[in-house]
């Protein structure tokens, strides 16, 4: 990848982290982690980052209420594309990941693949 | 750092009585035996002991660690502990895991609920870390579950090396040149660190096998390694370990010993199960009372 693009993973869970993170790296993504909603809105500034991918469980700040403060942010990071991805799969919870302003929602377990592709999509990485 | 290999005093052998006396005060605290067929080992451990403490004889050593001055007790059990393993040891029992093991467990269960996992004893840090490790290049559910990973033992020397995450060439032999790039940073040409993510994923605590409550207060778990622990026991203390671990297992939860070792000669509790590619030890289900 020319141009490398960088994703931030907002996980609690160290495992998943590492397991997204291989995934995105060896496709050639720069990774960067938030153990939650709190600490990627502190550190989102100055990142670049090109991608979010946001798990909803989450303590101190869950995934949707993350997305909601985001989108309201005056800061060119308020438009930064989200992928969801989390455990919850009705669609009451897709629908609430929409309204808080997700640009895409996968159920997991999320295979390594798969979250490469929608990452290359919704990063703008051409083939 | 360990101390096994620096300068050691050389001591007259222990008489009969002093390695009775060392042995029962070894049982006691940690169920391992240790008798007139390990007097050589036994040996070797106390004159380490007793160079670094400074005891010019045994009654002295003897009185320091009654009294337990500077932690003796501590030191004296980390320098009896064995900590020789590597990581991907017995593997097969974790491919039976990720085959067999999980899946079960799994079967009718919350995606809230956390999958509990718990090496004991874990010496310095290679099994719950392999667990970890075999978890992510094995398990397609790795990111669906809460997955808690525990490490304990009774050396908190060992625990310390747990917690730094740091492993010399012999650790890591059986690991592929690709997973230790992809898990491991290297540090020099001996020693490679493992990644924060990993690190983050164990929690590591002390925990004498043989402690009921000790072992208690960790709580209940799906799966519990207990490997190369039990051959240092005598058949009681083999039975309280065994006890322990059915009481730390979930109903339906699973045991996985060394391959030299056998529940079933050790406790009707578990329901034996064979699976391609390992006998493990299961916690009948329906038995919630405990």
């Amino acid at each position: 990848m020319a141009d490398r693009k960088t994703v931030l993973v907002i996980d609690d869970a160290s495992l998943v982290r590492l397991y997204y993170r291989s995934a995105l790296e060896e496709a050639g993504f720069r990774v960067q982690e938030a153990l939650n909603g709190l600490e990627a809105l502190e550190r989102l500034p100055g990142m670049g980052a090109d991608l979010l991918i946001v798990d909803i469980n989450m303590p101190q700040m869950d995934g949707l209420s993350f997305l909601k403060a985001l989108r309201q942010c005056d800061s060119p990071i308020a438009t930064i594309p989200a992928l969801v991805t989390s455990t919850e799969s009705r669609d009451v919870d897709f629908a609430a990941a929409r309204a808080a302003g997700a640009n895409y929602y996968i159920a997991k377990p999320v295979n390594a693949q798969t979250l490469v592709n929608f990452a290359a999509m919704l990063s703008g990485v051409p083939r | 750092m360990d101390t096994r290999h620096a300068t050691v005093t050389e001591f007259p052998p222990l008489t009969e009585e002093e390695l009775d006396r060392l042995g029962d005060f070894l049982y006691r605290r940690t169920g391992m035996v240790f008798a007139e067929n390990k007097r050589y080992y036994t040996e070797r451990r106390i004159a380490e002991r007793m160079t670094e403490t400074g005891c010019g004889s045994f009654p002295i050593y003897l009185a320091r660690l009654r009294s337990d001055i500077g932690h003796e007790i501590e030191l004296l059990i980390n320098a009896f502990t064995v900590n020789e393993t590597y990581f991907y040891r017995e593997d097969h029992q974790l491919q039976c895991l990720t085959s067999n093991l999980l899946a079960e467990r799994i079967r009718g269960r919350n995606k809230e609920d956390s999958l509990r996992i718990w090496s004991v004893p874990c010496s310095t840090g290679e099994e719950p870390y392999s667990v970890a490790i075999w978890l992510l290049e094995n398990w397609p559910l790795v990111d669906r579950y809460e997955i808690e990973i525990w490490g304990s033992d009774i050396d908190t020397r060992a625990l310390e090396n747990c917690q730094q995450g740091l492993f010399g060439r012999r650790a890591l032999q059986r690991l592929s040149p690709a997973l230790v790039g992809k898990y491991f940073t290297p540090v020099d040409d001996e020693h490679w660190k493992i990644l924060d993510e990993l690190r983050q994923s164990v929690q590591f605590s002390r925990v004498n096998i043989v402690e009921p409550a000790d072992m208690r207060r960790h709580g209940k778990f799906d799966v519990i390694f207990c490997r190369n622990v039990l051959i240092y026991f005598d058949d009681a203390s083999r039975r309280v370990a065994a006890e322990n671990i059915y009481e730390n297992l979930l109903p339906g939860g699973f045991t996985c010993l060394g391959h030299t070792e056998s529940m079933s000669r050790i406790s009707p509790l578990f329901e034996v199960r064979r699976f391609e590619d390992a006998i493990v030890y299961q916690r009948p289900q329906g038995t919630n009372h405990g």
